[in-house]
């Protein structure tokens, strides 16, 4: 039937699309060693930048190990309990950062793609849907936080790890590995004001860490 | 390439856009005391929701997504094939679109509830496998029929019955019971239910339970017809499929007959093969449980069979299962 084979023709047409988006990920995934048991995923978020979890960084100095197998070592800049994030300064010149969604449009429904190295296998995909935007309770001054939830696959050693929309986006760093099916994620915008509150601090301004306020009036 | 014509984004973005339009029809249902479950919009003031999640009869709550309470009473319920009708105290304007054509082994399924005030919950699987292989028995576990109803003997216990099934490997996450799977265009293939069997995850496919729906809706439970039959699947030869003037594989050869029953009373003999009653054909036991639902209960019915090779009809008066 003629229908049956243009579907098949456009199934044809996601295994480009399905490939170049994770090649392009793959590029800036690297994996965070702390010399303890396991390790974790983290993502090229700038220059000499790379966003991780905060349980994955357990150590100040820690190894990262980027795409091409180098290993190098790497310090952690900042860390932020509360939304699980620590950001680490490593030598990962000529590693493109992953572009980021607005993860306050994240619908549920729409795909998402989980990458990290769980178990210790490197560079593994996995793929689901956004769940629901939950809110939940946190111990720190947020009080709490929005979290996305979804139903890829993740398991230890996706910590830290890029959840990605279908446009390539990185929308939230997998966080609480609930096991099997179901994952959360630290949305990219809070990942976002944390680095960029960050980056504040660095360049001289005296405001507190951590805060999401980039712009010096 | 632009995201307009990426493929990948292109599908993500309908299914984006099938979860908003089925979950404007996906209602959470408040009858318990454990979180609440799922529901559809089956008609402007009814919502079809899983018979288990319904454990009380009154104070049931509906949320509507827009995030209003409304009250509801119980129209019906029916344990049988795990479905329970609500009455809403005030109308709605969106109601659930079933899917018309055939659901397809492999297709993408989405599964929705809205087991909180928080908005729709989604997760995404396919069509895992269609049919009835699996029965349910009423105070036992779960049991695989390897072998379709009525063809084997089981347990002692009584057998629930065995209603068709759509299985999908999208995740039921609590509270997901009684609501929709979807399919890419937003249009309902099943309604969620892990009542029946747990740790499999399981829907009732739309034209059945909204079959079910209507006769709760009017007579508040669906009737089960009853024969008073064992019987066997027997292929159907190419000669007895032209004496029966249709192309039918199988027919339903009768190994047993209980005495006084409906089906010995209406002059059904062990030996005959069923292949039709009221009009449809009969060719598996998951198709005779359905056509003896509803209607034909109390009915005198006509059923088809086949007797000595050639076409006979028998008249039988259905009975009730209890």
């Amino acid at each position: 039937m003629s229908t049956k084979y243009a579907k098949s023709l456009m199934l044809d047409k996601f295994t480009p699309s399905f490939s170049d988006l994770v090649r392009r990920i793959q590029q800036s995934l690297v994996m965070v060693k702390n010399g303890h048991q396991g390790a974790g995923a983290g993502v090229v978020w700038g220059e000499s930048l790379i966003l991780t979890n905060n349980h994955v960084a357990m150590d100040d100095r820690l190894q990262v190990i980027l795409p091409n197998g180098h290993e190098v070592k790497a310090i952690v800049l900042a860390r932020d309990p509360e939304i699980d994030l620590a950001l680490l300064s490593a030598e990962v010149n000529g590693i493109p950062p992953l572009p980021f969604a607005d993860s306050r449009r994240v619908r549920s429904g729409e795909i998402v793609l989980a990458f990290g190295h769980p178990l210790g296998q490197r560079n593994v995909v996995t793929m689901g849907v956004v769940s629901s935007m939950d809110t939940v309770q946190t111990n720190g001054n947020r009080k709490s936080i929005s979290i996305i939830r979804s139903d890829v696959v993740l398991l230890p050693g996706n910590s830290g790890g890029p959840l990605v929309n279908a446009a390539g986006e990185v929308v939230g760093i997998n966080t609480l590995v609930v096991g099997g099916d179901q994952g959360y994620a630290i949305p990219a915008h809070l990942a976002d004001g944390f680095v960029n509150g960050q980056r504040a601090f660095r360049n001289g301004d005296s405001r507190k860490t951590g805060v999401p306020n980039p712009d010096l009036i | 390439m632009s995201n307009d014509n990426n493929p990948l984004v292109v599908l993500s973005n309908a299914m984006a856009d099938a979860v908003e339009r089925a979950g404007s029809a996906t209602v959470m249902v408040n009858a318990r005391r454990r979180m609440p479950a799922s529901g559809v919009l089956y008609a402007p003031s009814l919502v079809l929701t899983a018979d288990h999640v319904v454990e009380t009869d009154d104070e049931i709550k509906v949320g509507l997504p827009n995030g209003e309470e409304v009250s509801a009473t119980l129209a019906g319920r029916d344990p049988g094939s795990d479905l329970a009708l609500l009455r809403l105290a005030s109308s709605v304007s969106e109601t659930a679109t079933p899917v018309t054509g055939e659901t397809r082994v492999g297709q993408l399924a989405l599964a929705l509830g809205r087991p909180s005030s928080s908005g729709i919950q989604a997760s995404l699987g396919i069509v895992s496998a269609i049919g009835s292989a699996v029965r349910v028995i009423r105070e036992g576990g779960p049991e695989h029929a390897g072998h379709p109803w009525g063809r084997h003997r089981h347990k002692g216990k009584t057998s629930q019955v065995a209603e068709q099934f759509i299985r999908t490997d999208a995740i039921p996450y609590p509270g997901f019971s009684g609501g929709p799977l979807i399919d890419a265009n937003g249009h309902i293939i099943g309604l969620n239910t892990s009542g029946l069997v747990r740790g499999m995850s399981l829907a009732i496919p739309v034209a059945r339970a909204w079959q079910i729906a209507a006769s709760l809706d009017q007579h508040g439970s669906v009737k089960r017809g009853y024969l008073g039959i064992r019987s066997q699947p027997v292929p159907l030869t190419a000669d007895l499929q032209s004496a029966l003037g249709r192309e039918q594989a199988t027919g339903l050869l009768l190994i047993w007959v209980e005495e006084g029953s409906p089906a010995a009373k209406g002059g059904l003999l062990v030996g005959d093969t069923l292949v039709g009653l009221a009009g449809d054909p009969v060719s598996d036991p998951e198709e005779l449980q359905i056509s003896l639902s509803g209607d034909v209960v109390g009915q005198p019915t006509e059923i088809e069979v086949l007797r000595g090779g050639k076409p006979a009809t028998v008249t039988v008066t259905i009975g009730e299962r209890n």
